[in-house]
């Protein structure tokens, strides 16, 4: 992966599993095909003569407008995935995400209050977790998703261990 | 209403990160109580002992509820009699003394329950913690450590300031959201019991031959007060006001148009709603007064009900000082700040008197603040950074800002929009208009992110965005050239690595040596410089109290 114009310099950024492109399709598949198919049913109900309004180019335009916007996100998943990235610097944690929108950020382990797991029914089937990292501000939403299993194991004890030896007050 | 009183607490006990620490030093936490003196405060009293609130208590908080009965009961008796109809109706008459003792049998349970409730509240102060039973059906036990002590507040609503009595209320960041309180207490054992806490907090050298004994009262000198005519004038000038206006005239102009006038009458819950917000700012910010004690700064307001917050030093995550474009003229700035645990707070209202540092003020009033906020500014002339910070534009002071090849974006805040360091703080200033400067210090930083838009890709620039904890203030610093962006996130991380290095310790006494003018009463300026002085090793380092989560 290449480092874009906002990340630090001369940092090798770990990438996340290609797997937890499945993941993001699971939820797109979920999220996106029943919003496309309930804004399809006034175009069902104006082609069966049920409905009068909206007229039938409204019905179409909706849900083809929805449908585009969907596809779209689809392509970008794959690059969204790939754009996720983190790097274990001395003192921080660097967590990437994005490719339009773009965020790069750093959590200091002495800040760090606890490190959660969290595994979903899809990442469970692919042997992936979520890594969540915790300080006292909420601002702080520092996810890494789809490590592999062992990899967020040994993160999540990597970071306590360094957490524990640097720990701050607030 | 429940026999739990009008104000029940929240439930969940709140002791979890600290559990398993409560075992062997805490004896009585169980339900075994031990025996308990019946009623004495902290004064005089050796420490370790469960102690009581005030026995008044229970009735000042509850006065709501009896009142209401009374009111109801006496309205009806009064409108009865003033009919000329007997006071009850003639199929009831029989069953009156049934229905009085009925009745009184209520009130009785009522009182058992107050009784009861107080019976069953019960504070310590020992071993480097508070705790706190409450409840005689669902107990439980809060403690709070004294070292992880946020801020400490006394408050008087008029009920209890009228009986002498004030409730105790300090936030603690192991805790979470929630405040440990205690109401009611006589005002002297509140003072007495804020005065021990703050001093155990601090780290105060206590007596050898009595280490849990009670501490004398920090001394405090007054720094700042807003003169009521100067708040009334702030909240006529203020956001609000010219929403008011606004509103005011555009149905004024509407009735003219639509030559309807019925639509005046919705108009009237709107207005009793800001009839009450603008007293609720003028209660809470009458008769503000801001002084420095060893413990930190204290807060004193209210017309009816009175609050003394005392907020120790460095307990401060992020400040910022902000001027409505009407205040300009007179030079008048507030001053907001986030401190753990004030995030959580049950109402909106509290919670904003609550963060506000100085509801108006004059320059001299924001840098005698911000003297007290940052001891030690990081920079040889304070003054002219601060001063930059607040009104100034371009590079003044040492800031950098925004690009002038991003004036597109920004056509009136470029000029206006940047950042400086100092070796204590990072401020980030904006607004033209809407004049803004944010203070972070270096020891506060929780993490930091740059964010960058598709737009900003193309005008090659990028927001910083501080963390901090909950509360008015969310530091970001908008638009930043990329290059500058990424050397002062590289720089910022440095930056706070080392200021978390030289805080050693939670208790700040033991950490800075407090630097306070001797006191004349008058205009004490708090002492110029505090050097902070890192106190050695790493067996100063606190233990870390969420060492149970850590591992998630």
């Amino acid at each position: 992966m290449h480092t874009e114009a906002i990340d630090p310099p001369g940092i090798i950024w770990q990438r996340v599993s290609p797997k937890y492109v499945t993941v993001r399709l699971v939820e797109w598949a979920l999220a996106n095909l029943i919003t496309v198919l309930l804004l399809s049913l006034p175009l069902v109900f104006v082609l069966l003569k049920v409905w009068k309004w909206p007229p039938l180019w409204l019905a179409i335009a909706v849900p083809s407008a929805a449908l585009v916007l969907a596809l779209w996100r689809l392509v970008l998943i794959p690059r969204q995935v790939r754009a996720i990235g983190y790097a274990e610097r001395d003192e921080d944690l660097l967590i990437r995400t994005g490719i339009f929108f773009q965020r790069t950020m750093a959590v200091p382990y002495g800040r760090m209050q606890y490190v959660d797991i969290g595994v979903g029914p899809v990442e469970r089937g692919l042997g992936l977790c979520t890594l969540k990292l915790h300080t006292a501000s909420p601002g702080t939403r520092a996810h890494i998703p789809g490590l592999p299993a062992a990899e967020g194991a040994r993160l999540r004890e990597q970071l306590a261990a360094r957490g524990e030896a640097r720990l701050a007050g607030l | 209403m429940t026999a739990e009183g009008p104000r029940p607490e929240p439930e969940a006990p709140t002791t979890a990160p600290d559990a398993p620490s409560t075992g062997p030093d805490a004896p009585g936490t169980a339900p075994g109580v031990p025996a308990a003196p019946l009623y004495a405060g902290p004064a005089g009293t050796v420490d370790g002992e469960w102690l009581r609130v005030h026995p008044a208590s229970p009735f000042v908080r509850g006065w709501v509820a009896l009142a209401a009965i009374g009111f109801f009961v006496g309205r009806d008796v009064f409108e009865r009699a003033l009919q000329g109809r007997p006071i009850l109706e003639d199929q009831f008459a029989g069953r009156a003394p049934w229905l009085l003792a009925a009745g009184g049998i209520m009130l009785l349970i009522a009182v058992l329950g107050f009784i009861l409730t107080w019976y069953f509240t019960k504070y310590q102060v020992s071993g480097g913690y508070v705790r706190v039973n409450t409840g005689f059906i669902f107990r439980q036990q809060r403690q709070a450590r004294l070292d992880r002590v946020q801020a400490i507040d006394i408050v008087q609503p008029l009920l209890a300031r009228i009986f002498g009595l004030a409730e105790l209320k300090f936030e603690v960041a192991d805790a979470g959201e929630s405040a440990v309180r205690l109401a009611y207490l006589s005002m002297d054992d509140a003072r007495q019991l804020r005065a021990t806490i703050l001093a155990r907090a601090a780290g105060v050298a206590v007596d050898p031959s009595r280490p849990d004994g009670p501490a004398p009262e920090a001394p405090e000198y007054p720094v700042l007060a807003v003169p009521p005519s100067r708040l009334i004038g702030s909240l006529l000038l203020s956001e609000q006001s010219v929403f008011v206006v606004l509103g005011g005239a555009a149905s004024v102009v509407l009735s003219a148009v639509t030559d309807n006038r019925s639509f005046y009458f919705y108009l009237i819950p709107a207005a009793l709603g800001l009839a009450a917000s603008y007293w609720n700012l003028f209660n809470k910010g009458y008769n503000f007064t801001a002084a420095i004690s060893p413990d930190g700064i204290r807060l004193r307001y209210g017309l009816l009900d009175t609050q003394a917050q005392t907020l120790p030093p460095g307990r401060i995550q992020a400040l910022k000082v902000a001027q409505p474009p009407l205040w300009r003229a007179l030079g008048w700035y507030r001053i907001q700040v986030n401190v753990a645990g004030y995030g959580g707070v049950e109402n909106a209202a509290e919670g904003s008197a609550r963060t506000t540092l100085l509801p108006v003020g004059r320059l001299q009033d924001v840098m005698a603040i911000l003297a007290l906020v940052l001891p030690d500014p990081g920079t040889p002339d304070p003054a002219a950074v601060f001063g930059a910070g607040l009104h100034g534009l371009d590079s003044d002071g040492g800031f950098v800002t925004t690009p002038r090849r991003v004036r597109l974006l920004a056509p009136l805040g470029w000029r206006r929009n940047g950042f400086a360091a100092t070796d204590t703080a990072l401020l980030i200033r904006s607004g033209r208009w809407w004049r803004e400067l944010v203070l972070v210090p270096h020891q506060r930083t929780q993490s930091m992110a740059l964010h960058q838009g598709p737009l900003a890709r193309r005008f090659k620039v990028a927001d910083l965005v501080l963390h901090t904890t909950v509360g008015p203030v969310s530091p970001r610093l908008q638009q930043a050239g990329v290059e500058q962006a990424v050397a002062l996130f590289d720089a910022q991380s440095a930056r706070a690595r080392l200021a978390r290095k030289r805080q050693t310790t939670e208790q700040w006494l033991a950490q800075v040596a407090p630097d306070i003018p001797p006191g004349d009463g008058g205009q004490v300026m708090p002492g110029p410089v505090v050097e902070p002085q890192p106190l050695v090793g790493p067996a100063e380092t606190p233990v870390p109290t969420q060492k149970g989560q850590q591992h998630g």
